[in-house]
């Protein structure tokens, strides 16, 4: 079966093709059926590779399968190759199956769309774009699908573009991601031109064997490659594009900006961690990042009234836990925390998306109230999904890979106890942002009467996605609940484990405790604030000081206003000055000239058989006098 | 004539039998698709003769031919686009009112034609080939002989082709006198370089091939026979004809042989970027979507006498791929124009453009990717072959051609989305010129569908069109 691996990517790209070239023929159920009958094929495949995978011997569960070189000019020898080792398994697998649910999801979530057609040929290319990106061989064909999956990320955004809003929102997504798309340019062309391929598994051992730890290129090489991270993954600074992005149709947010495209820049890191291991400045700077953007967008996700919004800023300070775990070398446990997460947080943006259609498009949640009699779907799995957000102790799949993180946090040689502290705030904040959402929405008291309650294609994703961020966390228990790391294990022959301080690796249990602890208060402390006493919460942030905060964590940190000051105005303005000076005219003449050329030559176009005939006898005489006198 | 010569010349007498089939067929009864048929499948004989002719390996027809791999391939790509052409002549031809049977015969007179040619080894084959061509492309062009345009079209090729014929021959004649010798194997150009007499020569002969290829200055005719003649037989003018001229260019003088010669590498540089330069600027503003795709060919048709001119095989393996890719593009492009034609009239103005998207979402399809493989972006056919003229010219530093090269061709990128912009973004011109709806009649359908994927595929996938290639030119330049 693993020589079918190519089709497991191909599917939803032949998908694409077809509802691009018949989707204005198709009905509806016609374009359903090609855009879930693709992935479902690509699903199917990835499982049976997977399979197949699984029977390889231990020592060599690695397939690669290059399916062709685009061209070959001396040592320039881009292939189109696939990889599949147990990272990218994983990656296929989560990315395959959380994409067939979403379809399915989406075929009733977008059932009365004009684009009905569009949309699933644009939820195809992605979906193709993503797994090429995490199955590519060579960087440069994982650059392609990155880019693919941006392109994507920006059409869907922009899905509903008759309304500027979205097409702006959609715009800024693609210029913010750009920014970083350009620095991981760079830093593949310094891995190209320095190293000599771009193929990863060479690329890796000749980067470990010829540049020395900390030295200059692999710091910059990994520096860039950070910056695409960020960008991609949405992290500090470059975290402001998607909280804007909500502005697609909800499947979209739960696909591409929580479960599968913004954990690209996760993925990217553990791809190339011999590169970052040789550069420890920027690993730090990973961790910091990732530490600083887990508080940042956990504040602002506490102050936001729009569900989509709080769920936006939850998944930014979430993958700012995949890079705390990055940063400190904890690389399955990021990866760890990405299969988790793109299981709660996919089913997060689902049942919410129940809740919008439910209150006709309404994204306030102090507008809602009381929906859990109404959705009792929507409000059972939701609960589910907050549950595994807050990491519930040991019920949830949430509890077992932040537990993870927050330890490799505290007792990796490159964490410490601040990470870990920062960490754990976190943790906090992420209790209390996800409880404020399900006791806004589904508790006190109810106002409206449901528009549309979930049917079973709806349904039926959510109680498996809800199954899957309940149980996925068994997979990997640690030494105090049972001690079967199956995840990591697997994952150890691509990314190597921790080596832990013995000193701080004895504190396993306590660490956990004090978890759970948080976890739990955090949820009270959202009863509290958010149930029992939301008139004194509504008090106090009318006073100045409180109410200030609460804007400014509101505006996201007001860094939207800090870009706007210091790039968007200054290059609008420059923009602008620039609109008349002089330089505009030297193209003016060169279109001025080709006119004139153009006009000059035309006019010996004269249909003249005799003229033409001349030409050729002129012709004939300069050639052969500079044949005969050169 | 023993049994090996049969072999050799197996398709260029299976080509001739199916002229013959079609004459005695017509004079039975007369059925335009019965033709067609015939034709094709004699196409299809020759082509899968050539298999056959492999086995026996390279090796000369009397002095005259020389089949070898080289031959072979240019034989196959010839035969191969012969068909196509045959395919897009049936709708069209379709819409005659009578007398279409004989189109079938010329076509396959001319593809005679260019097999000669690209398998000449010798003066005589080289110009019998090149009138067997000429010949038959008169007739083609000025098929619907009730329209006044294909007539004066086919007038003034005839005309001028006649010209440019006596330059040739002119030019042959002065070799032979000098060099005692009409076969291009020993024709030395060390021995014709002290020579004035026998220079003269060759520069006459490389107008009569400036004038086959349309290169500037030789070029005045290409936009009025394009314009004028039937689209599928521009079709054939822009790609078969010009391609089995710029095969035997390759083997008669190699680029290496060029280079080494300060004055044939002088005139062919400034042909290269007259051509290139002229062709673009040429389109800029042109309305017509036949004249705009003729300038094209003269720019294109620059560009592969870049890759010409950087000599070695890997220049020689450029311009084979440049070359086939060119005849999918073009063929693609005139394709579309076909289909849209009738012999009554042309479609040709840009107005018959407009809209065409929504109208005929299929067709633009195609088109679009035609002209954007002709302005070379990435993912088609034209930007593999493009990158790799790129690459012959760089490996031979010719610096200046490639500056030329790359100017021109940011120029040409205006005029091709031009037409796409006509296409997707400006509503139908109003009551008159716009083309109807309807369906593309089933065999252009088929040979437009295959030369998309074509276009495509080899765009994403050259590795084995391109290693074919680099076995079959080793040795050749």
């Amino acid at each position: 079966m693993l020589e079918w691996l190519w089709l497991v990517p191909a599917l939803p790209f032949a998908g694409f093709l077809v509802l691009v070239a018949a989707g204005a023929r198709l009905r509806r159920a016609g374009a359903a059926a090609v855009g879930i009958g693709s992935i479902a094929g690509a699903t199917a495949i990835a499982f049976a590779v997977a399979a197949s995978f699984a029977g390889l011997p231990p020592g060599a569960r690695v397939y690669s399968q290059t399916l062709w070189t685009w061209m070959r000019v001396g040592d320039f020898e881009p292939a189109i190759a696939l990889r599949l080792d147990a990272l990218s398994l994983v990656m296929m697998l989560v990315v395959a199956a959380v994409s067939l649910l979403i379809h399915i999801y989406s075929s009733a979530y977008m059932e009365g769309d004009d684009g009905y057609a569009r949309f699933f040929a644009y939820m195809n290319l992605f979906v193709g774009s993503m797994l090429a990106l995490v199955l590519a061989d060579n960087l440069l064909f994982l650059y392609f699908g990155w880019e693919g999956v941006g392109l994507c990320s920006y059409l869907l955004i922009g899905f509903w573009y008759r309304d500027p809003v979205n097409a702006n929102a959609g715009r800024k997504a693609f210029i913010v991601t750009r920014v970083g798309d350009t620095a991981l340019a760079i830093g593949l062309f310094i891995l190209a031109t320095r190293l000599g391929t771009l193929e990863i598994q060479p690329l890796m051992e000749r980067a470990a064997a010829q540049w020395p730890v900390g030295s200059a290129l692999p710091v910059a090489a990994a520096a860039l490659l950070l910056g695409g991270a960020v960008g991609k993954s949405a992290q500090l600074p470059l975290q402001t594009w998607l909280p804007d992005a909500m502005a697609g149709p909800t499947p979209v947010s739960a696909l591409i900006h929580a479960a599968t495209m913004v954990t690209a820049g996760v993925y990217l890191i553990a791809r190339t961690h011999v590169l970052f291991a040789l550069a420890p400045p920027v690993q730090l700077a990973v961790a910091v990042v990732g530490a600083a953007t887990l508080l940042l967008a956990g504040c602002s996700a506490l102050t936001q009234w729009d569900i989509k919004r709080v769920l936006a800023y939850s998944t930014i300070s979430q993958i700012g836990y995949m890079f705390l775990a990055l940063g400190v070398g904890a690389w399955s446990a990021a990866i760890f925390h990405f299969m988790t997460h793109a299981f709660f947080k996919a089913l997060l943006f689902l049942a919410a998306g129940v809740v919008i259609l439910a209150m006709h498009e309404e994204h306030d949640m102090f507008k809602m109230g009381g929906l859990r009699r109404d959705l009792p779907i929507a409000f059972w799995t939701f609960l589910a999904g907050a549950a595994s957000l807050s990491a519930v102790p040991v019920v949830t799949a949430g509890f077992y890979s932040k537990d993870l993180i927050l330890f490799d946090a505290w007792s990796s040689p490159a964490g410490g106890p601040w990470l870990w502290l920062a960490g754990i705030v976190g943790a906090l904040l992420t209790s209390v942002y996800s409880f404020r959402m399900v006791f806004l929405t589904f508790f006190g008291s109810g106002r409206h009467a449901p528009a549309r309650t979930a049917g079973w294609r709806m349904g039926v994703p959510l109680v498996v996605l809800a199954i899957l961020a309940l149980v996925a966390g068994f997979i990997e228990l640690p030494p105090t609940l049972g001690d079967r790391p199956v995840f990591t294990d697997a994952l150890r022959a691509v990314l190597p484990p921790v080596e832990a301080v013995p000193a701080r690796a004895a504190d396993l249990a306590r660490l956990q405790l004090v978890a759970g602890i948080v976890s739990l208060a955090g949820i009270g402390v959202a009863w509290l604030l958010y149930l029992r006493h939301r008139a004194t919460l509504a008090a106090l942030i009318q006073r100045p000081a409180p109410s200030r905060l609460h804007r400014f964590w509101f505006a996201g940190w007001g860094f939207d206003w800090l870009y706007d000051r210091l790039f968007v105005r200054p290059v609008v303005g420059f923009a602008e000055a620039g609109r008349r000076d002089g330089i505009d005219r030297i193209y003016d003449v060169l279109a001025w000239a080709s006119q004139a050329a153009w006009r000059a030559l035309s006019a010996t176009e004269t249909g003249g058989v005799r003229w033409y005939a001349a030409s050729i006898a002129l012709g004939a005489a300069i050639v052969t006098t500079i044949v005969i006198f050169l | 004539m023993n049994a090996t010569t049969l072999v050799l010349l197996g398709p260029l007498i299976a080509v001739g039998a199916a002229v013959v089939v079609l004459m005695i067929a017509v004079s039975i009864r007369r059925s335009h698709h019965v033709t067609a048929g015939i034709a094709l499948a004699g196409l299809l004989v020759a082509f899968l003769l050539l298999f056959r002719t492999t086995s026996v390996g390279p090796r000369g027809v009397g002095p005259l031919l020389l089949v070898d791999e080289y031959a072979i391939g240019f034989t196959g790509l010839i035969l191969a686009a012969t068909a196509a052409v045959a395919l897009l002549a049936v709708g069209y031809l379709d819409r005659l009112e009578d007398q279409r049977d004989e189109y079938y015969m010329l076509l396959l007179l001319a593809a005679l034609g260019s097999i000669v040619l690209v398998s000449a080894a010798h003066f005589a084959s080289f110009f019998l080939g090149l009138e067997l061509l000429s010949v038959s492309l008169y007739g083609l062009i000025a098929y619907p002989r009730t329209r006044a345009e294909a007539v004066e079209a086919g007038l003034k090729y005839l005309i001028l082709a006649a010209a440019s014929a006596a330059f040739l021959l002119f030019g042959m004649a002065l070799v032979y006198a000098r060099l005692g010798t009409m076969e291009f194997a020993r024709m030395s150009m060390t021995a014709a370089d002290r020579d004035l007499i026998a220079l003269g020569g060759v520069g006459l002969i490389v107008v009569g091939f400036g004038f086959k290829l349309a290169l500037v200055p030789f070029h005045l005719w290409t936009p009025d026979v394009y314009q004028g003649a039937p689209a599928p037989t521009t079709a054939f003018v822009s790609t078969v004809s010009k391609g089995a001229m710029l095969a035997l260019l390759l083997r008669y003088l190699p680029g290496d042989v060029v280079r080494a010669h300060r004055a044939l590498l002088v005139v062919f540089t400034l042909l290269a970027i007259a051509s290139m330069a002229g062709g673009n600027l040429l389109a800029l503003q042109q309305r017509n979507v036949k004249r705009l795709l003729a300038y094209s060919s003269i720019a294109h048709l620059g560009y592969l006498i870049v890759a010409f001119l950087a000599g070695g095989d890997m220049a020689a393996a450029a311009v084979a791929f440049y070359l086939a890719a060119y005849f999918v593009t073009m063929l693609g492009a005139f394709g579309v124009v076909a289909v849209l034609s009738t012999p009554a009239r042309e479609a040709g103005d840009i107005d018959d453009y407009r809209g065409l998207a929504a109208r005929r979402p299929w067709l633009a399809m195609v088109l679009t990717a035609a002209l954007l493989s002709l302005a070379g972006i990435p993912l088609t056919a034209g930007f593999v072959g493009k990158f790799y003229v790129t690459v012959a010219a760089g490996s031979a530093a010719l610096w200046a051609l490639l500056i030329v090269m790359m100017v021109t061709s940011g120029i040409g990128l205006f005029y091709y989305l031009r037409v796409v912009v006509a296409m997707y973004m400006e509503p139908a011109a109003g009551g008159i010129g716009g083309v109807p709806a309807g369906r593309a009649p089933l065999a252009g359908g088929l040979a437009l569908a295959a030369l998309t994927v074509l276009l495509v595929w080899l765009g994403i996938y050259p590795g084995p069109l391109v290693a074919f290639i680099r076995a079959a030119v080793a040795g050749v330049a």
